[in-house]
């Protein structure tokens, strides 16, 4: 096998596993051991566990890096004093919640309660086995995994709904109409500035729509809809200014007043995995995933696992252009959101897949280069 | 739906209740409780010696603290027939408008978080903090001072203050520069706070409104220059003054008071770079000059001896027009004393400016309004 990828390590490891339990046991359970469906099952687990864990990592470095950005935008240093520059200071909260007692209100709808928060966090997870993260580091190729990790993120309003109402508590039900009213506002805008995208890659696969940006990064022809996926994206992450379902000035913490210890660490660890997602799409879609420009000195793009860590660079980055706009800018209000989003992001969405469509036709761009003939 | 915001809320920055009717997210009624925090510093007054009810003023406003002694203290040196000296009255000017300062940061830093602003609130107490230093290194203390004293202050300045507070001045206008980048130059926060929370001056003034919400209204009153104390008939500074009635006037009128407190204070320490003196009237009265006699030890003089007297002192504090009636029947503890809070009637009127608003715009209003919930309730 010539390229390493997430699965053929999964499927080696599972292999080589399984051969040695295999050679300390008879010859019949041995046969079952070594069996290719043994092989193949253990290796899909192994591969869930590294993906899970991944992101899992990956999401508590995000919160790091926010609270070392945001502390720097605000003139202070952020978490400073577990492990190194406060590395492992949200291991430590991450431990902290987990040793708190998990207590529900006692007019609290049991079912919706538990099951709001434990499905938030379970979709938001899902969505990490399809992201391409690098060439061949994901499930497998989907035509269609664009739209499938798209339908996903766009499950949460309704777990932060039944999560809100099943709390009993006003603030809650008012945070849990905020959030479903914005996300779906929200999502339709989204899903165009992705038609844009779509249009000018030609293809609904991820890993597709990278290599078709090897000319030029989406971003800079598509810069209109590239504007209308951040804006959108931000609403969906439920990230200031459009923070508003959790908006603590006035609904003391929105949707997830009643929640604690634990079941509230799933709503923070699922916000971040949202926000990581977000950010890996925006990657994805305009500035090239893992791949770098043709001009970069080919010493920084071969070294092992190099599109991993430029994957990841690019995300941090993206995320970091996040937190400036969460450190610089107040929360709009609910009527002023939808009226933005329904008013002016859907025909600037529009006007981008219009603007795409141009593109496909024109094919060459003075400055950018030219669509690759894959394109529609 | 009735949904209380308070006791404990994010939004109240302090111990108060809002209860608000709500259809949706429209505001179809309010009604503000208050009283979670009485103390009954009042009552307790009239057990105290003149110069220890200063350090229940401290606890009155936990912000303003300097603003209410320098209440208190007018009302008590009129009552008792003392006259400071002139270095001690500028010594309080300058105390009042470093407070007026630290109350005002405080503001602004409360006010931008309620707008989901995080920086600025951080940016407001980090300069705040400056002035809190000022404070401490002349009166020790930095949010209890008991600096004031009937006939004067405690004690002088130390040496070097002037030019550390000059240098904090000139660090704070470049900062508002900063401030008013952040918020008037945003424009989610023009749109948030435009037309937002309208008090017109003639209803403001029916509902005994005072202070910054007033005169955000377009009514040109401060106490400070219609009915001047201490120094501030010697010091040049304009009123404050904006028209749109709104959350963004009331912005606006504190940004400038804040200005026009950098100019009296330059003011101020130069007066008293140039004039050295006492700061503590020397012909007090001796038992005045023993605050800490134990209680019930009425001294060497009988009740008949002392002076009889009223005060009534009025002071334009940072969240408005506060007063103050100190009655003496003789004797080392006040009979009685009664305050007036301005931001109990500036919270009183909630009705007029609140209704017909939504939801998430309360914790803006209330934010402008400036909330200081220890005077409220005393």
């Amino acid at each position: 096998m010539s390229q390493v990828t997430l699965y053929s390590v999964a499927y080696t490891l599972s292999d080589d596993l399984l051969r040695a339990v295999g050679s300390i046991l008879p010859a019949g359970p041995r046969g079952l051991v070594t069996s290719g469906t043994a092989v193949t099952a253990l290796a899909l687990l192994v591969f869930g566990a590294i993906l899970l864990a991944a992101s899992m990592l990956n999401t508590i470095l995000l919160i790091w890096w926010e609270r070392k950005l945001l502390g720097r935008f605000m003139d202070r240093r952020g978490a400073m004093h577990v492990g190194y520059a406060g590395l492992l200071q949200n291991f430590a909260d991450g431990l902290k919640l987990f040793r708190k007692n998990t207590f529900q209100p006692r007019e609290a709808d049991s079912l919706g309660f538990y099951f709001g928060p434990t499905a938030y966090l379970a979709t938001s997870l899902m969505i990490f086995g399809i992201l391409p993260i690098s060439s061949g580091w994901n499930a497998g190729s989907l035509p269609l995994t664009l739209l499938l990790a798209l339908t996903i993120f766009s499950f949460a309003p309704l777990f932060i709904f039944v999560s809100a109402w099943s709390s009993n508590n006003k603030y809650s039900l008012m945070g849990g109409m905020r959030s479903a009213a914005q996300m779906i506002a929200y999502e339709v805008p989204l899903l165009l500035a992705v038609v844009a995208v779509v249009i000018v890659a030609g293809s609904f696969d991820l890993t597709t729509i990278v290599y078709e940006q090897q000319n030029y990064w989406f971003w800079g022809p598509l810069v209109v809809a590239l504007i209308v996926f951040v804006a959108g994206m931000l609403a969906e992450m439920e990230r200031i200014p459009f923070d508003l379902p959790e908006a603590e000035a006035e609904l003391v913490e929105g949707w997830n007043t009643e929640y604690g210890g634990m079941l509230f660490a799933f709503f923070m660890l699922a916000d971040y995995l949202r926000a990581l997602v977000g950010s890996i799409l925006v990657v994805l879609l305009f500035l090239g995933g893992w791949t770098l420009p043709t001009w970069v000195p080919g010493s920084l793009t071969s070294f092992p696992l190099a599109g991993i860590v430029w994957f990841m660079v690019k995300t941090y980055l993206v995320f970091g252009l996040f937190v400036w706009v969460r450190a610089a800018l107040p929360r709009v209000r609910t009527d002023q959101l939808l009226r933005v989003g329904w008013n002016r992001m859907i025909p600037l969405a529009l006007l981008s897949v219009f603007l795409a469509a141009v593109l496909v036709e024109v094919r060459c761009l003075p400055v950018f280069g030219c669509v690759p003939s894959a394109g529609v | 739906m009735w949904i209380n915001m308070g006791p404990q809320h994010p939004m109240t920055h302090g111990l108060w209740n809002l209860r608000v009717r709500i259809d949706g997210e429209l505001i179809l009624d309010v009604d503000p409780e208050m009283g979670y925090l009485h103390r009954g510093i009042e009552k307790i007054s009239e057990d105290r010696h003149y110069n220890e009810v200063i350090t229940l003023m401290d606890r009155c406003c936990y912000v303003a603290g300097m603003a209410w002694e320098h209440l208190y203290i007018l009302g008590a040196e009129q009552a008792l027939a003392i006259r400071p000296p002139e270095r001690a009255e500028y010594l309080r000017v300058l105390c009042d408008e470093f407070q007026r300062l630290g109350s005002h940061l405080m503001w602004y830093a409360a006010f931008v978080q309620d707008l989901g602003l995080m920086s600025p609130f951080l940016y407001g107490m980090r300069d705040r903090d400056l002035v809190l230093d000022l404070f401490q290194s002349y009166t020790g203390a930095r949010m209890t001072y008991e600096y004031m004293r009937v006939g004067g202050v405690r004690n002088d300045l130390p040496p070097g203050f002037t030019e550390r507070a000059r240098k904090v001045l000139d660090w704070l206008v470049d900062r508002f520069r900063e401030y008013d980048a952040l918020c008037l130059g945003s424009t989610i926060f023009r749109k948030r706070c435009d037309d937002l929370g309208v008090l017109r001056a003639n209803e403001a003034v029916a509902l005994g409104v005072t202070g910054p919400m007033l005169r955000a209204a377009g009514m040109k009153r401060d106490l400070r220059k219609d009915r001047p104390y201490a120094a501030y008939d010697r010091l040049e500074f304009d009123v404050a003054v904006a028209d749109a009635a709104d959350v963004t006037a009331r912005y606006l009128v504190r940004m400038e008071e804040m200005r026009q407190s950098v100019r009296i204070l330059h003011q101020v320490l130069d007066w008293l770079d140039r004039n050295p003196g006492p700061v503590l009237a020397d012909r007090l009265p001796r038992w005045l000059g023993a605050p800490y006699a134990p209680v019930g030890d009425e001294g060497y003089l009988l009740k008949r001896h002392y002076p009889k007297g009223l005060g009534f002192s009025s002071v334009e504090e940072p969240h408005g027009e506060a007063q103050a009636y100190v009655v003496n029947e003789g004797g080392q503890h006040p009979y009685r004393v009664k305050f007036r809070s301005p931001v109990f009637a500036n919270i009183s009127a909630a009705k007029s400016y609140l209704i017909g608003y939504r939801v998430a715009d309360i914790p803006p209003i209330m934010g402008s309004v400036d909330v200081c919930v220890g005077e409220v309730d005393r």
